[in-house]
This record gives structure tokens, sequence and C-alpha cells, in this order.
């Protein structure tokens, strides 16, 4: 059962050491906050999933293609993920620092690209904060903005029932 | 190689597991118990592409290594698996290749062994 406010991550990184690691240090990270990860090898069985549990962020491997040769790429994925939820951040992971490849993973819609260095979990926890927030601060805009139409109706309806009141039933307001 | 074995004689460092991961010893077991899983799949996945002369498999083997081992510390191994890219990617001396790979053997054995003796602490 999915609680309200839970944090559904997706891990496709082909590199169980790796994906492993990564979670137990998002995990480690994020413990004030509701965060469950899930971790794929493939492409494939990400994007099954995807479909069904909608996650709002995803963390995807470049090259994904370690165990099995020509293997879905990072990219192939991320179009597929894109198509199903324009609205889903997913960050690119790569172990090559390469501008082209960063230039073609935002071009395909990814949110953010890191390289994989010893720096590479810090990096990817501030990507993963900052996106949180931006979706914490996306809901309350929305709850706002329903509480301030709300408030506006009411406020309409008196204004409207007062003028109703004034042209068919004057004594009422005496 | 024997110059770039760890002071204290290890060749696996988990300080950095331990600072990322703090206090929570069963996560760290854990990433050991797939690091002992994978490491022989990965060897031996290296070892049929050298023997079938599939460069690029040994590219891909020795980049998908060089993150497993770094996790666990062992930078013996980086200028090795980097070597073994670099010929593998060039489609070069297949012959050096064999060579570094028995350096990719050894050291593994070695962590291995070392993950298993320690292991039982982070229980």
């Amino acid at each position: 059962m999915k609680m309200k406010n839970m944090i559904d991550i997706f891990i496709v990184e082909d590199n169980k050491i790796l994906s492993q690691t990564l979670k137990a240090d998002i995990e480690t990270t994020f413990a004030q906050k509701d965060v469950r990860i899930h971790l794929f090898e493939s492409g494939g069985e990400c994007i099954e999933r995807f479909s069904k549990e909608k996650p709002p962020i995803v963390i995807l491997d470049y090259h994904l293609d370690s165990k099995k040769a020509g293997a879905m790429d990072g990219i192939k994925v991320l179009d597929k993920l894109k198509k199903e939820n324009s609205d889903v951040d997913v960050i690119m992971l790569t172990s090559e620092d390469n501008i082209a490849i960063a230039i073609k993973s935002f071009h395909h819609g990814a949110s953010d690209y890191i390289v994989k260095s010893e720096t590479q979990y810090k990096k990817i926890n501030n990507s993963l904060f900052h996106l949180i927030k931006m979706r914490e601060a996306k809901r309350e805009a929305k709850r706002y903005k329903r509480l301030a139409v709300s408030f506006f109706l009411c406020i309409s309806l008196i204004v409207v029932s007062i003028v109703v009141m004034q042209v068919f039933a004057p004594f009422l307001l005496r | 190689m024997e110059n770039e074995i760890r002071a204290d004689g290890t060749i696996c460092d988990l300080n950095y597991l331990s600072e990322m991961l703090g206090a929570r010893k069963p996560l760290i077991k854990g990433i050991m118990d797939t690091f002992l899983e994978q490491i022989p799949v990965e060897l031996s996945s290296m070892n049929e592409a050298i023997a079938t002369t599939d460069y690029q498999s040994v590219k891909r083997y020795a980049h998908s290594m060089k993150s497993s081992v770094s996790i666990l510390g062992i930078t013996l191994l980086s200028p090795v698996l980097s070597e073994m890219e670099s010929l593998g990617l060039a489609g070069t001396n297949m012959e050096r290749i064999k060579e570094l790979n028995v350096t990719l053997h050894w050291v593994c054995k070695e962590a291995m062994a070392e993950l298993e003796a320690v292991k039982g602490d982070y229980i």
C-alpha cells in the first residue's frame, strides 16, 4: 500500500554492487523522509513496473550493457519513461565525462546528469534533495491554489447572494 | 605491486563504506555479500572474453568492474582495469590483457578472502 507522501525512486543499474550501495546511501541520507527504492538491472524490467507504479524519480545508468551486449541503453529507456510520464524526473548516471552524452541526455529530457566518480553519491543526493524539494513545493503551490480558488468562490457566492436578496427580497436585508 | 598494498597489509579499504553508511553494518555486509557473489561471475565473463578474443567485452567488463572494486576501496585494481579497458577499446595487445587478467584474478581472490574474514564483524 502506498502511503501518502511516500517517494518511490527507481534505480536502473546493471552493476548490483553499485546499485545496492546507492540504495543504502540514499536510504541513509533520506532516513527522515518516506523514501522507497526499487532496483532494476535492465531497462526492460524498469519499464514494465514503471507504468504500474509511476515513480516521480528514476536514477538511470547510461550504458546498461555490462552484462548483456546490445541491452537497451539509457537513452532508449529515458525516451520510453518520458513517453509514459513526461513529468518523471530522470537522473542520468554515466562513467564517461562526455559533454556530448550530457547534452544528449538533457535533450531527451533528463533532469540531471552525473558522472560516476568518488563524489557521485554526494552529487546524487544533492540532486535528489533538490528534486524532492521542488516536488514538495509544487504540491504545496497546488494546495494553496485550490484554497485560494475555494476562498474566492465562497466570497463570490456571498456577494451574489446579497445582490440577489437586494433585488428580489430587499425586506430581508432591512 | 606489493608497494601498492595498504600499510596495514590489506587490499580492501572499508572506510569509505563505513563513512557513507555509518553504523548501519547490515547494509555494509549486504554490499560485501553482493561483491562476493558478483565478482566471480565478472571474472568468469572476463576469462571468456579473453578466450574468444572479444575486445569489446573485455572493455565492457573492465569498465563495470572499475565501479565494483572502487566501492570496496580496492585501489590496487584501478590502473589494472583502466589499462584493460583502454586495450579493449583499442582492440589490441591481447597478450598484455592476459597478463593484467592474472593480476586481476590474484587481487580479487585476496580481496574476497579478506572480506570473508571480516564480514562477521558487520552483522
